[in-house]
């Protein structure tokens, strides 16, 4: 009888850690790729080519990880990544392209 | 062989074409803007070159009586009332505005965008305002305040009927340089949208979107600020311009950033000969 309530409470004391640890480590790749995007971003911003929304969408990323929501989190923060990437490849197609339009 | 011969010719080829593209690119500012007039002379030939400081009122005639019926009381009139009173009142310390300016009423509007070789950057009208303010140790004024809109407002009635003169002195390579930072960003395609601001207002001029007609290039920055109506207020050129970038889903610049002034640089440059026209009355 004993034994088998310390195995119980051990059983849950094992789930217990195994959750954390999951937790754990989506909370850190949520800040791996949150700092990822953010520094896209930035990038972007120094092309002067940042879009519109990139900096909401990683606020609005924060705000589900703080509330513990991180699978709407991820998903937030890729949005911004995508964004910031284009952001940049736009800047470096118009570093030449725009000269093609000038009117002459 | 054939083919060979063929791609060797074509490296050369690619090499002259890319530099006739840089050199149009790079071509001085009068040649910019007379191509621009010539451009839309030839897109518009039944409107007289003057009309352009209208803007769309002189490409779109429903829309043009309307705005005419509206001046007939001008929404912008307080503002420019309450710009006089600014105008003639003392700082503190006793100075007027108006002593820190070289050029006296009507030319104050006019000396406006211009470059500045002690600092090298574009000055434009609201930051000599500010730099007035802060030499005779008052704060300077938000950009989009009513008090700067309303003084620039002013300065714009008085400067009716004066030419625009824009100068981006050849023995200045900091003038050229600004111009050309503004002349890009015009036709750099930006924001979500993917759009330049020269694809709505040099390519698609005269053009519906949805309810309204894209408005041409050259008279762009004649009549500023303006009141539009569906705001209910006046704004300035710089904040039309942020309205614009956000259009296209790009993050807006700070009002007097170093982009939106190169970007007036350019942009009053191609309005050179026209009339100062403002303050304007829009949609």
């Amino acid at each position: 009888m004993g034994r088998a309530l310390a195995n119980r409470r051990s059983l849950r004391r094992l789930m217990l850690i195994t959750v954390l640890i999951a937790l754990t480590g989506c909370a850190t790749e949520f800040e791996r790729r949150f700092d990822e995007a953010e520094r896209l971003r930035s990038e972007a911003a120094a092309a002067d080519s940042e879009w519109l929304e990139t900096g909401d969408l990683l606020a609005q990323a924060q705000q589900a990880a703080s509330r513990d929501d991180l699978d709407a989190a991820m998903v937030l923060v890729e949005r911004a990544r995508f964004q910031a990437e284009m952001a940049i490849k736009q800047a470096a197609r118009e570093a030449d392209a725009w000269a093609g339009r000038v009117v002459k | 062989m054939n083919l060979r011969i063929r791609k060797a010719a074509a490296v050369p080829g690619a090499i002259v074409a890319a530099l006739l593209v840089q050199q149009i690119a790079l071509a001085g500012p009068e040649e910019d803007r007379l191509a621009f007039v010539a451009y839309f002379q030839s897109r518009f030939p039944d409107i007289p070159f003057e009309q352009f400081a209208n803007g769309i009122y002189a490409i779109d005639s429903d829309a043009r009586s309307q705005w005419l019926e509206i001046e007939e009381f001008p929404p912008y009139e307080f503002a420019v009332e309450r710009g006089k009173e600014l105008w003639h009142k003392a700082l503190p310390n006793g100075t007027m505005l108006a002593d820190c300016f070289a050029a006296q009423l009507p030319d104050i509007r006019g000396q406006f965008p211009s470059f500045d070789v002690a600092s090298g950057e574009v000055i434009t009208l609201e930051l000599a305002i500010n730099d007035c303010r802060i030499e005779n140790n008052q704060p300077p004024l938000e950009y989009d305040s009513s008090e700067m809109i309303d003084l620039t407002a002013y300065l714009a009635f008085e400067a009716r009927g004066t030419k625009v003169d824009v100068r981006v002195p050849d023995d200045q390579p900091g003038a050229l340089a600004a111009y050309e930072s503004g002349k890009r960003f015009y036709y750099s395609k930006r924001g979500q949208l993917n759009f330049a601001c020269a694809d709505c207002h040099v390519t698609s001029a005269g053009q519906w979107v949805r309810a309204d007609r894209l408005s041409a290039t050259i008279g762009h920055t004649t009549h500023f600020p303006v009141y539009r109506s569906k705001l209910g207020g006046m704004i300035s050129l710089q904040k039309r311009f942020a309205g614009c970038i956000r259009d296209v889903r790009a993050k807006p610049f700070e009002l007097q950033s170093t982009q939106y002034r190169n970007l007036e640089y350019f942009l009053s440059y191609m309005s050179n000969g026209l009339e100062w026209n403002g303050p304007g009355a829009r949609k």
